[in-house]
């Protein structure tokens, strides 16, 4: 099984490999370095034997001459013993004395060196070594030669003689072995080896400790949620830094809300109870009383009474079944489409029956076009059958069943009393009545409203045009009530 | 040039025997032909290099069969030495009884002819050198030519007496005077060069001619000495001038001049190879030999392994051997080149040496200065400053010498006298003939 990403290790990683990146970088910084200093150090040595060298070069015999000077040799072999060559060649490149054959270098003199340099040269010249001007005038060029596999530094000046009339050019290349440098390379490099070596030891050092201080907080919250008792929502209350604070507000914010929730269902169960208990002790009552009797007529009575009386506690358990499985969230209705036009006209047939009995004007204004939404037809009818019954129960003479477009729109107009501004939203929570003793159970609007939140549908509630009566709308607009 | 074969070698010796002719070694005529510049680098080439320490020109060759045991299979070694088999042969008899499985062939060769065959040859070459052309093992390991060898022993190895591990000296030569016992008696027996200087100065009349010493021109001991001496000192010309003025003999190799003496030719030799001198010393009664109180050049037998050897490892054996305690006891006791290991005291020894003379030991130092002696240039100019320091005070009847009296004599006269109080190294300005 892999195991899940660690913030610390993914935090020392990405910490870790730039530093040793750059640690790297520093060291082949410091290699190149060292290098360098320990070749402009020992090509001081190459310099002054050409210089001992070229101070020797004279004219005799019609000749270039040299008595070569041995302090001159001497002083390239250093404690390393290198092996030292030296060659004394005329203007025209012919070799007059030397014990080796030295390569020439083609570089220009300083001086007249070509000016379309391009980076090439540029990058030789840091490599080996720029031409300089010797403290005569002489142009000296260094730079690494191979020559009979062995890896040497050349020097090179380029002089004169200094006579009265003669002013004969020549060359002296001296070249050495690379022992010497490559000891004081080493021993420069393991100077900065040292310093790089802590440094890098005491970066690393800070950036775990660093890490550990920073993730502290992180350990702290995880313990502070696990040590908490499961069932309290008590906010938590612990300083943490402030990218932490804003996970604990979440955090607290999400706990804030289930309190909510937990104490509407808590109200819920305890209303739904109530409302249940009550017809049912009703019917017990009325047990009893019918049982003291003997007349049959009486049990009859009682029996029919009995019948209502479970019929609507019936029709309440429904209703708060139908209101559980709504708030539900996990339960996603399947909605398929539907012609409201249709669904508006067909509720209105059913319930006009009984309103005409009861003398009420149900009426439906809806287009005989179809007027498609997707939904579930049978929680729209209950809606519908809800918003009637309740216009019905609080004293609506006139009800209008209303369907319009644009957006599609589900509404129900009465000439009842209607709902006070600030009891609007009030009437959409269960079991709260907007009068006291109407006889519904007051789930009728809260089913509404899940129904519409169902269908992410918006519900309205307001006064009709004339500021009279209610009108209750439900407005499929597609996005989120 | 080939120089390999046979038929160079006996050309060699018959133009030596020519030049040893008596009218042919007069300076006029070694000027008027053997100096011109192309002639006379022929000659160097082909005499020059020769050093004293190979007395005998044939080749010998010293052969010790090896044999094989169960254990230890047989191995070859060929060992190239400018180095006579009478010193060598205590030495290898000691390495044979030591290590019998080696096939030990010793070929003894003149330092040119070691040096030239080791250049000529393509092929694989002997597994060891040995030499006391010490500016020529120089280049030749300066050059690449050299492997390392490595070990306690090599790395124990005084700094001084080896250059990077591949060039090991392995012998401690003192340059002697040996004088007759005439000389003492007539004339007190010089101790020091100075006391030498004094007494050319003061006898040069009595001793004319009955002086010897190494023809730098013809021999490449004689010539390195010069370049030594000319460094110590200026002073080393008014000597050479000295001997010019008594007319020195010049010979090529310490044998000749070994000879000179005990036939009683010479009465006083400079510049001997003290490991030759003193056997001969020793058997002679009217010979003595001194070596002298200020300062005496130490040469050194360099050993090295070229890196063409063919057998290497057994090579590094040998080397190994010759720079053990054991070895350089041997070295000590039973030759007389002198040991060079400092945990050696006794006498034939580098320790019982220094002990004696201190810093007037001057050993040949094992630096590029050696390559500065071979520069062809400076070694013409350093010969030609030699020629014309010792004719300085001859009163030649010679044609040359009437002419330079004739034409300014005394501005000649004068650079020199102001080159002597110089370094010496301008000498080939103005006094190249």
């Amino acid at each position: 099984m892999r195991r899940p990403a660690s913030l610390y290790r993914r935090l020392l990683t990405w910490l870790l490999l730039p530093l040793l990146g750059l640690g790297a970088l520093m060291l082949v910084q410091a290699y190149l370095d060292a290098r360098h200093t320990a070749d402009r150090a020992f090509d001081r040595l190459l310099e002054a034997a050409t210089l001992a060298i070229a101070d020797r070069v004279q004219w005799q015999d019609d000749q270039l001459w040299l008595d070569l000077p041995p302090a001159a040799l001497e002083m390239l072999a250093t404690d390393a013993e290198e092996r030292v060559f030296y060659a004394l060649y005329d203007g025209e490149g012919n070799f007059i004395t030397g014990n080796a054959r030295l390569p020439s270098d083609e570089r220009p003199d300083q001086g007249h060196g070509n000016l379309q340099g391009s980076l090439q040269d540029t990058l030789q010249d840091t490599l080996q070594g720029s031409p300089q001007n010797g403290s005569r005038g002489d142009t000296l060029l260094y730079r690494d030669i191979e020559w009979h596999s062995l890896a040497l530094r050349q020097g090179t000046r380029r002089s004169r003689l200094e006579d009265w009339s003669l002013q004969e050019r020549f060359e002296i290349r001296v070249a050495h072995t690379r022992e010497g440098r490559e000891a004081l390379t080493l021993s420069l490099l393991r100077g900065n080896l040292a310093y790089i070596g802590a440094m890098a030891a005491l970066a690393i050092a800070a950036l775990l400790l660093a890490i550990r201080s920073a993730l502290a907080p992180l350990t702290r919250l995880r313990s502070a949620i696990r040590s908490r008792d499961p069932r309290t929502l008590a906010p938590l209350e612990l300083p943490l830094p402030r990218e932490l604070a804003e996970l604990r507000e979440t955090v607290n914010d999400l706990l804030a809300r289930m309190r909510r929730v937990r104490a509407n269902q808590e109200r819920f169960i305890g209303d739904a109870s109530h409302q249940l208990r009550t017809p049912l002790a009703g019917l017990s009552t009325r047990a009893e009383l019918a049982l003291r009797q003997d007349d049959p007529a009486a049990w009859r009575g009682a029996l029919e009474a009995m019948r209502t009386t479970s019929a609507s506690t019936a029709r309440l358990a429904g209703q708060l079944l139908s209101l559980t499985r709504l708030d539900n969230p996990e339960a996603t209705p399947d909605l398929a489409p539907l012609d409201l036009n249709a669904l508006a006209r067909r509720a209105t047939r059913d319930a006009w029956a009984s309103c005409h009995r009861d003398g009420i004007d149900l009426g439906v204004d809806a287009d005989e076009t179809p007027l498609m939404i997707d939904g579930v037809a049978w929680q729209l009818e209950e809606a519908l059958t809800n918003l009637i019954d309740n216009a019905r129960r609080y004293g609506a003479q006139r009800i209008t069943v209303r369907v319009t477009d644009h957006p599609p729109t589900l509404a129900v107009e009465d000439d009842g009393p209607g709902i006070a501004k600030d009891q609007r939203l009030l009437v959409l929570r269960p079991f709260y009545r907007g009068r006291d003793g109407g006889e519904g159970s007051g789930l009728g609007l809260a089913i509404v409203d899940g129904i519409a939140r169902g269908h992410k549908a918006r519900l309205t509630l307001e006064s009709k045009a004339d500021d009279t009566g209610l009108r209750v709308a439900v407005h499929f607009t597609g996005d989120r009530a | 040039m080939n120089l390999s074969g046979p038929s160079p070698r006996a050309a060699a010796r018959r133009l030596v025997l020519t030049l040893l002719k008596p009218g042919l070694l007069k300076p006029g005529v070694l000027k008027s032909d053997l100096l011109k510049p192309g002639l006379l680098t022929l000659w160097l080439l082909t005499f020059g290099l020769l050093l004293a320490a190979t007395p005998s020109w044939a080749e010998e060759t010293l052969r010790f069969p090896g044999t094989a045991s169960a254990t230890q299979p047989l191995e070859q070694l060929t060992v190239h030495g400018a180095l006579d088999i009478p010193q060598v042969r205590p030495l290898l008899e000691d390495f044979h009884r030591r290590f019998p499985f080696i096939s030990l062939t010793y070929r003894n060769l003149t330092t040119l002819e070691l040096n030239h065959r080791f250049l000529a040859a393509q092929t694989p070459s002997a597994d060891v050198l040995i030499s006391s052309a010490m500016p020529w093992q120089y280049r030749l390991a300066n050059d690449g030519h050299a492997q390392p060898l490595t070990g306690a022993r090599a790395d124990a190895w005084p700094n001084w007496a080896r250059w990077r591990h591949e060039l090991f000296a392995v012998t401690f030569e003192p340059i002697v005077m040996v004088y007759r016992r005439e000389l003492a008696e007539r004339f007190g027996a010089p101790q020091s060069h100075a006391e030498l200087l004094d007494l050319l100065e003061q006898h040069g009349e009595a001793l004319r001619g009955r002086v010897v010493t190494y023809d730098p021109e013809k021999s490449g001991a004689g010539y390195s000495y010069a370049v030594e001496e000319a460094r110590l000192s200026p002073r080393y010309w008014e000597l050479v001038a000295a001997l010019g003025a008594t007319e020195a003999v010049l010979e090529e190799t310490t044998g000749a001049m070994l000879q000179g003496l005990k036939e009683g030719k010479y009465w006083l030799g400079y510049n001997l190879l003290g490991s030759y001198a003193q056997n001969v010393v020793a058997d002679d009664p009217a010979l003595e030999m001194v070596i002298p109180k200020d300062y005496a050049l130490v040469t050194q037998r360099l050993a090295l392994i070229p890196k063409r050897a063919r057998h290497p490892v057994t090579a590094q054996r040998f080397l190994d051997y010759l720079i053990s305690e054991h070895g350089q006891r041997v070295i000590a006791e039973r030759t007389a080149l002198g040991a060079v290991h400092p945990s050696l005291k006794g006498p034939g020894t580098a320790n019982a040496l220094k002990a004696r003379l201190g810093d007037a030991l001057r050993p040949i130092r094992l630096s590029p200065a050696l390559l500065a002696t071979l520069d062809d240039l400076k070694r013409r100019a350093l010969l030609a400053r030699w020629q014309r320091e010792f004719r300085r005070w001859q009163s030649a009847p010679e044609g040359a010498a009437n002419k330079a009296a004739e034409s300014g004599a005394p501005s000649y006269q004068s650079a020199t006298a102001h080159e002597i109080h110089n370094d010496g190294t301008n000498a080939a300005r103005s006094g190249a003939p």
